[in-house]
């Protein structure tokens, strides 16, 4: 069975753009446009991995990564977080708080591809 | 009077600098975006069968513009918080060559040529006290116009681990710096005479040497037009303090 991801990404032209990406390489994609949404879909669906933006309205990525950390059926689904920030601070608050990996954006499709392989891999095995 | 012009002058300088932080930020998902249609587009061509050299060519074109913009746009973000005086402090003991040899394989793989850089040393390796992330930017800064206006060979850095401080230096055998431009070279937004239809923001050398004072260091550069530039950097080992 493909593995099913939920994209959460309040701005519609990256979140349309990732979606048909990941859908060509054979995933079951769902999507929020902000992290609320993302978390109530996350509850309903209990995707395989989450990709999450860092900024978004109602429920910023770093809540959302608390959220799921706090929640029993969420806690173990890696959450992959993109963000324009490149700063070390960012990247160790992100990790601290349990992300499964962290992607600087502009980034190209082959590099998100490979932490998404990585963290679906990590994930099985444990 | 004066005082509360000050003030205000302040507080507009600060909400400048965070308006352009924020724009700047706010930029980088449109050029996701673009990055990402591009990957679609050639992912979408292969499967079919309509990819050919003339496109693939095309479409990496735009991805290295979107990369280039990017850069500009870091630039852009770190004069900025140099500027408002809002840059990591925290000095580490490490070696120079840790930070410089994962460089090698980024630029390897962003030329055409398959230029790689050339790295020497001489002396017994030492520690330095400098902030990691400064390093890396003022040497990624460097060897990208060392990369950028070299022509036949090249680029090379060499680290020499003398008695009191570590001496490195970057040469190119590019255009060289005609002597007019050589005192102006690390002010914000000045670029060379001979640098149009190069691309380039005028800022990298400013975060160089504002990154370099910051870790305590000192840098010069000597240039002859046509022959080529060595930027030379030396760094004291903590223990000469004084």
């Amino acid at each position: 069975m493909n593995a099913r991801i939920l994209l959460i990404e309040d701005k519609a032209g990256l979140l349309n753009t990732l979606k048909s990406l990941l859908e060509l390489h054979d995933y079951s994609v769902i999507t929020a446009r902000n992290g609320e949404e993302g978390l109530a879909m996350a509850i309903r669906h209990l995707p395989d991995l989450v990709i999450s933006d860092i900024y978004m309205p109602v429920i910023n990525g770093y809540e959302l990564l608390d959220r799921f950390r706090e929640h029993p059926a969420l806690c173990k689904i890696p959450v992959l977080i993109t963000s324009a920030k490149k700063e070390d601070d960012e990247i160790e608050h992100a990790m601290r708080k349990g992300a499964a990996g962290y992607l600087v954006k502009p980034f190209v499709f082959v590099h998100l591809h490979e932490q998404i392989k990585k963290a679906l891999k990590k994930n099985q095995q444990s | 009077m004066d005082s509360t012009h000050t003030s205000k002058s302040s507080t507009l300088l600060s909400n400048a600098s965070n308006i352009l932080a924020i724009t700047a930020h706010e930029f980088k998902t449109p050029l996701t975006t673009i990055a990402s249609i591009v990957d679609l587009l050639s992912i979408k061509l292969q499967a079919d069968r309509y990819m050919n050299p003339f496109y693939e060519e095309q479409l990496s074109r735009i991805t290295s513009e979107i990369f280039s913009l990017n850069n500009m746009l870091d630039e852009m973000l770190t004069i900025n918080n140099i500027m408002s005086g809002n840059f990591e402090a925290k000095k580490e003991l490490l070696y120079v060559e840790e930070q410089i040899l994962p460089l090698k394989e980024q630029f390897r793989s962003l030329t055409d040529d398959h230029k790689t850089l050339q790295i020497t040393m001489s002396g017994t390796p030492c520690k330095i006290l400098a902030n990691s992330g400064q390093l890396t930017r003022i040497f990624t800064n460097l060897f990208s116009n060392a990369f950028k206006f070299s022509r036949k060979n090249a680029p090379t850095v060499h680290l020499s681990y003398q008695e009191k401080a570590l001496v490195i230096t970057v040469s190119d055998d590019g255009i060289g710096i005609p002597p007019e431009d050589l005192p102006h070279l690390f002010q914000p937004y000045y670029r060379g005479s001979n640098t149009n239809g190069i691309a380039g923001t005028g800022l990298g050398l400013t975060i160089v040497k504002t990154f370099v004072t910051a870790n305590d260091g000192e840098i010069t550069v000597s240039s002859e037009p046509d022959k080529g530039t060595v930027f030379t950097l030396a760094f004291r080992y903590p223990d000469t303090y004084q």
